[in-house]
């Protein structure tokens, strides 16, 4: 491998590609993921827990890079429903996988974006030198969602325990009301709005004018693309079966877009305008994990291990969705922009777009926003519209609609399958083929990164 | 493990009753397991006795007390023992088999449990002179016949040596080992021809294969996975292969062996190509290809469908094709791999209602054969080992009263495990075995079908 | 292989598997029966075995077993789990009318698994029970439980053996104090324990018993309430013995191989609302893999030991 022995700068001049880059800093290379078939929820992981499901991942990882007993560098994964009893839940799964016991773990939890944050955090701790590997991960289970109790009862509960004597208990217990005994149950509403998640997208699918028509159209060709991606078995080496599940449970292969036109809307049924956001055109609860290695070069090398991409760069961004500035899924309209302005990059440089479909009407709305001059000019400082993309290049391999979404195990889901579409790309017209991924998340947020494929010498190899 | 009838009549009752009703008699075989003895006690090498002609077994004699065997030539009265080797590479008329057989006649009622008998001899193709290769050809039928007599789990096998080796070739010394070794604990009644002087003895008699790097089939269970175990054991670094569904077991396979685990479907175009790559980039080298992966889609012919068919010899035979033309014509291998390729019973005797399973493992055979000049010109070497009545879920799936009679129509009256099956694909991966190309082992306890 | 001496014992297959509840039920009726009729048991073990074929693990019990002991829920079965579901066929042989102790009230002294291969959640079992060795106990009689499980294909896959005591139970014939002293406390020799520094404190509360019986199916009284358990002699409830060895590999962790063998000696009882301090240590061989772990559990209180067990690699 004679790429091996010129440093990061040489191997870039070499592509013709000045990218801005710190000198000293080195690259971050996607060595390859694993994850389970994702289930819907209440299938076939219903009473599994997230370090269950972590850990499968983890050990399915384990197995296909041949890493038993090793140390990594460092393990960091999340959830977004998480119970108490998680609160070391990535360091507890490595402790139940075959890695070496003295590799340590954080956990990490940025709503939907937590899975790329951990790419993105654990990357940056490589490109540093303070670690050499690392997974990245997420998992999530909308079945095995902590149940809360109330805040009165917990208040009395907490009394309870401090009280001394039995009088003084006897007093709390008094307090207890029989509201107080109803749980609090989880749910994707906005704790500042009280509006779903499902509602807020109705009001931006509704401000952008989606249609119906449109939103069904992604999500059949999320469904066609992900069943035709298993059929040629690229995910071969991206799954370990869990459960005796073997495919996603959520894809219909057999989807049609006159089936989609028949699911009566769910969300946006109050708002003036025609209601178009269905079951269909929206990601259901789903539960899963994923994994993802990351390493350096050198690392890499050493074990004789795939080097499929770098992580270049990455940005995240927030939207005052609460006033009703933006909505509330829409950061990555803002996030994209600025990411690729700071790598001197557009749209057009791009050969993969991978657009977490939280609901179709959000990859469309954000699609829409970069596409109209005024958003531009007023909210993104531009002269005109950012610009759009080559529609056949997006989710070309499928995405959240179809294949469903553990809120956490999407961002590997999606940077574990890039890395492996860019590996197979190779050069495109001189240059490391390049691809985007924007993962929007709850609380307004959005976190978006680029991914190159690995400056391989004989260029592409599947 | 053996079957709940070979415990029954091995202990009190069960023994004394099968006996009185002449019941087959299995008992459990003895097994390898690392540190324990290579025999079950003293060696007793028989040769030629004729004058001038007693160099070799001397010398066979010395190397085997060097593998630090208790060696006899010359029985003891009464003495147990756990091994007659007979060498007869000299005879040149029928005539001259009587003394050295008759001598190991006496000796047989002394073979401890699960001791051995083995020759050695030359292949009667090799002679051109008739009484020569009528005396040649004769030892394969007392082996056979010898074989059938051995009680409590003794068995019988030759080694026949083709005209460029030697008793002392390496390939003839490892081939001993692993007769003489519980490794073969279910080989019966068989002979191995050893072609050429090539190969080496290893360093570590346990660890055979060591540094080496295995590319396993169907690793995920069975059969597959029992051969992923002992090559592993025995040294090698494991790649475990398997379809995508069957992705858990994989894991599980790879994370115990300490290997890695390649979810592949061989029957795609560009399996060898992956598995090379595989092999290469994580292993940095690939030594051992494991044709194991095979189905099973069973149908009397006159109700054969295309996709049973097809399926069979796509999965059984086709991809094995394919990926050693990938082997043979990659750039990337300095040296060609051992391949060992898992036939069948079937593919030499037939079985009904498998004219597709035994298409595509009779096709296993003739493509060893054809194979072995094309790896040897690239220093590689082909066999197979075609598995008799094994015990495993695919045989799980015969009915039972076929399965009971199937498991007791061999010498040693009882089915092998998966393990046996594994330990004569790891002596065939191994170094010492260099000198065996083109060869289909038996691994069927002497089934009396298709013998 | 297996212990059985005895050729000419037939199998007798269950058509489903029994009701541990009914067997239970059963027990105490035959306990009854016999303090009236006065009848004296014969001395000698039934012959026949017990078998179920084609048992599978429920995946949602075995999640809840997996959770309640500290496993990750993964797709192979843990060892103690495949206890459980051979429990219901290995209590049935003990419940025959022809097998001399008393059910009820026997005490699980000591248990040896060997797992030989792990078992895939969706695989299909045949299992086989028979009871052997009934011998002389300081304390009373002693039997082992044998269960085998196997797969498909025949092959063993798991063996257990658990020794009980039928404390204060005599038996015709048997009757050779001291040929086998092992366990109980008491009843044996009193080894000096001195209790060495904890590796992990176990909190058990009163529910510990009834939580375990639920996964496990073992609804033996004296481990559900303090009621129940004192009807048949105990001062409280106490921990079921396979709830502290389950829970003991769990903290063995994932290192252990997949062959091993699994044993564990109980002493002290663990009478529940109940703190057990535990102690694990572990050895590897040369090549830095796991070759065994050691464990012990003790009252942090009274340095009284409850158990002390291992589990090894095997082969």
């Amino acid at each position: 491998m004679p790429e091996a022995a010129l440093s990061p700068e040489e191997s870039h001049e070499r592509q013709g590609q000045p990218l801005a880059r710190a000198r000293g800093v080195r690259k971050a290379v996607v060595i390859g993921g694993n994850r389970i078939p994702f289930a819907r929820s209440g299938g076939a992981y219903t009473r599994s827990s997230n370090q269950d499901m972590l850990t499968a991942a983890l050990d399915g990882l384990i197995a296909r890079f041949g890493l038993q007993e090793e140390r990594l560098g460092e393990v960091a994964a999340g959830a977004v429903l998480k119970h108490s009893r998680d609160f070391n839940l990535t360091r507890e799964a490595v402790l139940g996988s075959a890695l070496s016991a003295e590799t340590p773990a954080y956990d990490l939890q940025q709503a939907c974006a937590t899975g790329l944050e951990t790419v993105l955090g654990l990357a940056n701790k490589i490109k540093l030198g303070q670690i050499d590997s690392a997974v990245a991960g997420g998992v999530d289970s909308a079945s095995d969602a902590p149940i809360a109790v109330s805040d009165g009862l917990r208040g009395v509960l907490l009394d309870l325990n401090r009280a001394k004597t039995l009088s003084a208990r006897l007093k709390v217990l008094s307090r207890l009301r029989p509201k107080d005994i109803a749980p609090d149950a989880p749910d994707t509403g906005e704790p500042r709005t009280g509006l779903s998640m499902g509602e807020h997208q109705a009001l931006t699918t509704a401000q952008w004018k989606i249609t119906r028509e449109a939103q069904d159209e992604l999500a059949y060709n999320s469904h066609r693309n992900l069943a035709a991606a298993y059929d040629r078995g690229f995910f071969d080496d991206l799954l370990t079966p869990y459960r005796g599940l073997t495919r996603d449970s959520n894809l219909r292969p057999d989807t049609s877009l006159e089936k989609l036109a028949t699911l009566k809307p769910v969300f946006g049924k109050t708002l003036g305008a025609e209601a178009t956001m269905t079951a269909g055109n929206s990601t259901p609860l789903t539960d899963g994990a994923s994994a993802v290695l990351l390493g350096s070069e050198e690392w890499a090398d050493e074990r004789g291990l795939p080097k499929l991409a770098t992580v270049l760069d990455g940005e995240a961004a927030a939207v005052d969705f609460v006033h009703g500035k933006d909505g509330l899924l829409m950061a990555p309209a803002f996030a994209v922009p600025r990411l690729l302005a700071r790598n001197g990059l557009t749209l057009a440089d791009f050969d993969f777009f991978e657009i977490h479909e939280a609901f179709a009407g959000t990859v469309l709305s954000t699609l829409a926003a970069w596409e109209d001059e005024d958003f531009g000019r007023r909210r993104l400082g531009l002269p005109g519209a950012f610009g759009s993309i080559d529609r056949s290049k997006l989710n070309v391999n499928g995405s959240s609609l179809a294949a469903g979404h553990p809120f956490a195990a999407t961002g590997g889901r999606i940077v574990a399958s890039l890395a492996k579409m860019l590996h197979a790309k190779g050069m495109v017209d001189g240059r490391p083929a390049r691809g985007l991924v924007s993962i929007c998340a709850a609380g307004g947020q959005g976190v978006v990164a680029i991914l190159e494929a690995y400056p391989a010498a004989e260029g592409g190899q599947a | 493990m053996s079957d709940k009838y070979t415990q029954f009549v091995s202990r009190g009752f069960g023994r004394d009753l099968a006996g009185r009703l002449g019941l087959p008699r299995p008992v459990e075989l003895r097994r390898y397991m690392a540190g324990s003895p290579l025999v079950p006690g003293p060696v007793l090498v028989i040769g030629r006795q004729d004058e001038g002609q007693g160099k070799e077994p001397e010398a066979l004699a010395a190397e085997l007390l060097s593998w630090g065997l208790d060696v006899r030539r010359n029985a003891l009265p009464k003495e147990k023992l756990g091994a007659i080797v007979l060498l007869l590479d000299e005879v040149r008329r029928p005539e001259d088999l009587e003394v050295p057989v008759l001598t190991a006649a006496r000796s047989l009622r002394d073979l401890a449990a699960g001791g051995r008998v083995v020759t050695v001899s030359r292949t009667a193709e090799s002679s051109a002179d008739p009484a020569e290769a009528a005396a040649r050809q004769g030892i394969d039928g007392i082996v056979r016949s010898v074989a059938k007599e051995l009680r409590d789990g003794a068995t019988a096998n030759g080694i026949l040596l083709g005209s460029d080796a030697v008793p002392r070739s390496p390939g003839t010394l490892g081939a001993l080992r692993f007769f003489l070794s519980g490794r073969s604990a279910f080989v019966d009644g068989q002979f191995l021809t050893v072609s050429t002087a090539s190969g080496r003895q290893p360093g570590d008699p346990d660890k055979p294969l060591a540094g080496k790097v295995a590319v396993v089939t169907g690793a995920a269970r069975g059969i597959g996975a029992a051969i992923a175990r002992t090559l592993h054991r025995d040294g090698a670094a494991i790649v475990a292969v398997d379809v995508p569904a069957a992705g858990d077991h994989l894991a599980e396979v790879a994370n115990e062996v300490k290997g890695t685990a390649l979810q592949l479907d061989i029957t795609v175009p560009d399996a060898g190509d992956r598995i090379i790559h595989h092999a290469l980039e994580r292993h940095g080298s690939l030594d051992i290809l494991v044709h194991n992966a095979g189905i099973t889609r069973d149908k009397l012919l006159a109700n054969m469908d295309d996709g049973r068919w097809r399926s069979v010899i796509a999965v059984n035979i086709a991809s094995q094709l394919r990926i050693n033309d990938a082997i043979l014509g990659s750039p990337d291998l300095p040296v060609a791999p051992r391949i060992v390729s898992v036939a069948s019973t079937s593919g030499i005797a037939g079985n009904r209602g498998q004219s597709n399973y035994a298409a595509s493992k009779g096709g296993v055979i003739g493509m060893v054969r054809a194979s072995a000049p094309l790896l040897a010109a690239q220093g590689g070497t082909i066999n197979a080992v075609a598995p008799g009545f094994i015990e495993t879920e695919m045989t799980a799936r015969i009915p039972l009263l076929t399965r009971e009679v199937a498991r007791r129509l061999n010498s040693l009256q009882q089915g092998g495990d998966p393990g046996d099956v594994a330990e004569a694909i790891a002596f065939l991966a191994s170094d010492a075995a260099g000198g065996i190309s083109g060869e289909v082992l038996r691994v069927c306890g002497q089934n009396l079908v298709g013998a | 292989m297996s212990a059985d001496t005895d050729g000419s014992r037939k199998t007798v297959f269950l058509p489903e598997a029994p009701a541990l509840s009914a067997l239970y039920l059963n027990a105490a009726a035959t306990a009854a029966r016999r303090r009236i009729s006065n009848a004296r048991p014969a001395a000698d073990l039934p012959d026949a075995r017990h078998g179920l074929r084609g048992v599978k693990a429920d995946v949602d019990k075995l999640t809840a077993f997996q959770h309640l002991l500290g496993e990750t829920a993964g797709d192979f079965l843990p060892a103690g789990f495949i206890h459980a579901l051979a429990f219901p066929v290995a209590m049935s042989v003990l419940n025959r009318d022809d097998f001399p102790l008393p059910l009820l009230g026997m005490i699980h002294l000591r248990n040896r698994v060997d797992q030989y291969r792990a078992v895939h959640f969706s695989e299909s079992l045949d299992i086989v029970a028979w009871v052997e060795n009934l011998r002389a106990h300081r304390a009373g009689t002693l039997v082992d439980l044998v269960a085998e499980v196997r797969d498909t294909d025949g092959e063993l896959r798991w063996k257990g053996v658990s020794s009980y005591l039928a404390k204060g139970f005599f038996l015709p014939g048997v009757d050779k104090p001291g040929t086998d002293t092992g366990g109980v406390q008491g009843s044996g020799p009193e080894t000096t324990f001195s209790p060495p520094d904890p590796t992990a404190l176990w909190i058990l509360g009163v529910d510990t018993g009834r939580n375990y019986a639920s996964v496990s199916g073992d609804f033996n009284p004296i481990h559900l309430s303090v009621l129940s358990a004192k009807a048949l002699g105990l001062k409280r409830s106490i921990a079921h013995g396979m709830y502290l060895a389950s829970r003991a590999l769990a903290e063995v962790g994932p290192a252990r191989s997949e062959a091993f063998t699994w044993e564990i000696s109980f002493e002290a009882p663990v009478f529940l609302p109940a703190r057990v301090s535990l102690e694990i240590s572990t050895s590897r061989d040369a090549g830095g893999h796991w070759s065994r772990s050691d464990f012990t559990g003790w009252n942090p209180r009274s340095g009284r030991r409850h158990f002390i067990g291992s589990a090894a690699a095997l082969g």
